[in-house]
């Protein structure tokens, strides 16, 4: 099979696969920035006394994660533009996979919370500590530890996710790869070299989340 | 279409995917690394891509393959590759004396998988098995790109003849809401029913 | 220093705390004993108020435990607790284990309390364990830890949720021992435990708890040689022949 393919013509697309790689990489870290932003507030919310906040918070955690990612993309996509809203196709993404992983990562911090054995807590309320100063110094440690591989593994979901964008014309790396199929018809030269950077950045972050898994979490004895 | 896509191809990864767990448990050294590899390679790369991958390059060795076709044989791939992982880590869940008990009870592997060993992986493995379908119900919707006319594709259409892209979508995002919240409740449900016999600390 | 009176709680319809009354004077060492199930534990975490009372009064060196509106920091930092299951803060090592309360409740400097936290950990008799983590130390170990977390906040008053069940048997008398030692100084104790040689070497008294109520009380000796009540004596047979 590998002497049918064509190097050259992947060679000769480089350009258009690097724009993409970029694209890639760009909405990914930008989306999850944001997305982090979202969930750490949602949770909050989730978690907080007022019952309010708390049914906002379900409500939109349940409807993100009971819905496929590419409807809520259509959703923002042909949904913004009868509300007089116009973005570029590229933010429009970038917003939908803000809300989608942050829907994720609010249930991620909120079992990393919950994660801390409620012992620990008693003992903390125990030698009168405060509801801010258990946050602070017995939860919070812990729970971040426990958080980041769960998180980075919704990083390797995302930079997954954000090749639905190219269902909107976003050229990031999938696009780049239809275009490459279109423009020649050479779908194994432009698929093969797609999933391979895929997995390139998949195996990178895999990588650190067994390390980051061996390193951060602390166990009770 | 949509449930008829995901139906099928829950049904035919579950099974792929029960069977490629129970062998990936018995750490053998040669089989192994392959399937760590292939659940890697569907791990780490973007469904949509396995799909154009199906659709488009099979043709070129000569398999000619309908859209629905495709769909459910990119799906079942990749579902099993999920349901894999999972049934390995519910197998290795039971502790090793029961493997040991059972053998020294005479059992033959099979009876020892089927009597002993997956009964009791059954716990740890439903809760996200059923999460999984949610999953993979949602990712169904990503076969529109091939022209299959699912739900996600349906809309699709909708809205490009009447634009009220809002309304199209809310209505289109409510039906996978009925299909997976009540999956995603059970699924919790199942989690707390089967975990409460664990020693609590 | 401790006065319940006519205290009862509920969980759900479980009538876990049945009217009871109970008075721990200063320096005393009670025992509660009593099978599972009992509100021996609930009667203990009713005291430092991590469990609730619904009726009655409850009163700790003066303070109304059952008022809502009481100053809950002043009523911890005068009562010392200790779990069966430990509970040191794992990412923290022993040092700070100790210091986290003395520094951020008491508001002292961090050396002052580290010489405080080193002193009570001289008294466990684990000073040399200072910088280690709670993982790397053993079960009997931790629970001393635990102790000397307990005693940093000087307090009045220790109470222990069944300190040696979660232990191996080696293990338990080097954490008797301290505890031993700690009752002799006039620690004011309340123990919940099945550990008889303990009760019969330093407890003043002995109660027994089951069913919510408190079915009775007596020095240790009596209690265990001599019970008053049937319930008690079976609860005592079964436990002599571990």
């Amino acid at each position: 099979m590998l002497e049918f393919f064509n190097y050259r013509t992947i060679w000769e697309y480089m350009p258009l696969f690097e724009e993409g790689l970029r694209n890639t990489f760009l909405i990914s870290i930008v989306s999850l920035f944001l997305a982090l932003i979202v969930g750490v507030l949602a949770c909050a919310a989730r978690l907080s006394n007022w019952r309010g906040l708390r049914a906002v918070s379900i409500a939109y955690i349940e409807s993100i994660r009971s819905t496929p990612l590419l409807v809520q993309i259509y959703f923002l996509y042909f949904g913004l533009p009868t509300l007089g809203i116009r973005i570029p196709e590229i933010q429009t993404g970038i917003l939908a996979l803000m809300f989608n992983s942050g829907a994720y990562i609010a249930e991620i911090v909120r079992a990393g919370i919950t994660s801390v054995p409620n012992g620990q807590i008693e003992a903390g309320i125990s030698s009168g500590l405060s509801y801010f100063q258990r946050m602070r110094f017995i939860i919070l440690p812990q729970a971040v530890g426990v958080t980041v591989p769960p998180l980075l593994g919704q990083a390797i979901t995302l930079v997954k996710d954000s090749a639905l964008l190219s269902m909107i014309s976003v050229v990031e790396l999938t696009r780049s790869g239809q275009i490459l199929t279109s423009e020649r018809f050479m779908p194994a030269e432009a698929f093969f070299t797609v999933a391979l950077l895929y997995l390139v950045i998949y195996f990178f972050l895999k990588y650190l989340s067994g390390w980051s898994q061996k390193k951060l979490i602390f166990r009770e004895t | 279409m949509t449930v008829l896509i995901s139906g099928a191809s829950l049904f035919l990864g579950t099974i792929l995917g029960f069977l490629l767990g129970m062998v990936r448990s018995r750490k053998n050294r040669l089989v192994n690394p392959l399937i760590g590899f292939f659940v890697d390679v569907m791990r780490g790369t973007p469904f949509i891509v396995q799909v154009f991958i199906v659709f488009f390059i099979l043709p070129e060795f000569g398999v000619e393959l309908e859209a629905f076709t495709a769909a459910v044989l990119a799906m079942t791939i990749m579902g099993s590759a999920f349901i894999c992982e999972i049934v390995t880590a519910g197998i290795l869940a039971v502790p090793k004396g029961q493997w040991e008990a059972s053998s020294s009870s005479g059992l033959n592997i099979l009876q020892q998988l089927r009597l002993v060993i997956m009964p009791q992986a059954m716990k740890t493995i439903l809760p996200p098995l059923v999460g999984q379908y949610v999953l993979l119900i949602k990712d169904s919707s990503v076969v529109s790109a091939i022209g299959v006319v699912e739900l996600t594709r349906v809309g699709w259409l909708t809205v490009v003849r009447i634009p009220e892209g809002l309304m199209v979508f809310s209505l289109v995002a409510a039906l996978y809401f009925a299909i997976s919240y009540p999956l995603i409740r059970i699924s919790n449900s199942l989690e707390r029913k089967l975990t409460v016999n664990r020693v609590s600390l | 220093m401790i006065r319940f009176q006519n205290v009862n709680k509920w969980f759900g319809s479980l009538h876990v705390l049945n009217d009871i009354n109970l008075q721990v004077s200063a320096g005393e060492v009670v025992v509660v004993c009593g099978p599972s199930g009992s509100g021996k534990s609930t009667l203990l975490r009713c005291i430092n108020r991590l469990e609730r009372i619904q009726k009655g009064k409850l009163f700790v060196d003066g303070m109304p435990v059952h008022d809502s509106t009481i100053n809950l920091t002043k009523l911890r930092a005068e009562i010392g607790f200790v779990f069966q299951q430990f509970h040191l803060y794992p990412h923290l090592n022993v040092l700070e284990n100790v210091t986290l309360a003395p520094i951020h409740v008491r508001g002292m400097k961090k050396k002052e309390a580290e010489e405080l936290a080193m002193e009570k950990l001289e008294r466990v008799g684990l000073a040399d364990k200072a910088t280690a983590h709670p993982e790397q130390l053993s079960g009997g170990q931790q629970q001393r830890v635990a102790i000397a977390r307990g005693l940093a906040m000087s307090p009045k008053i220790l109470l222990f949720d069944e300190p040696t069940s979660a232990l191996d048997p080696e293990m338990i008398g080097e954490v008797l021992s301290v505890m031993v030692k700690l009752a002799e100084e006039g620690m004011t104790m309340c123990v919940v435990t099945h550990e008889m040689g303990f009760a019969r070497q330093v407890a003043h008294r002995v109660i027994f708890m089951d069913e919510g109520k408190i079915i009775e009380t007596g020095k240790p000796d009596q209690f265990f040689d001599n019970p008053h009540s049937d319930r008690a004596a079976l609860f005592i047979s079964k436990i002599l022949k571990h």
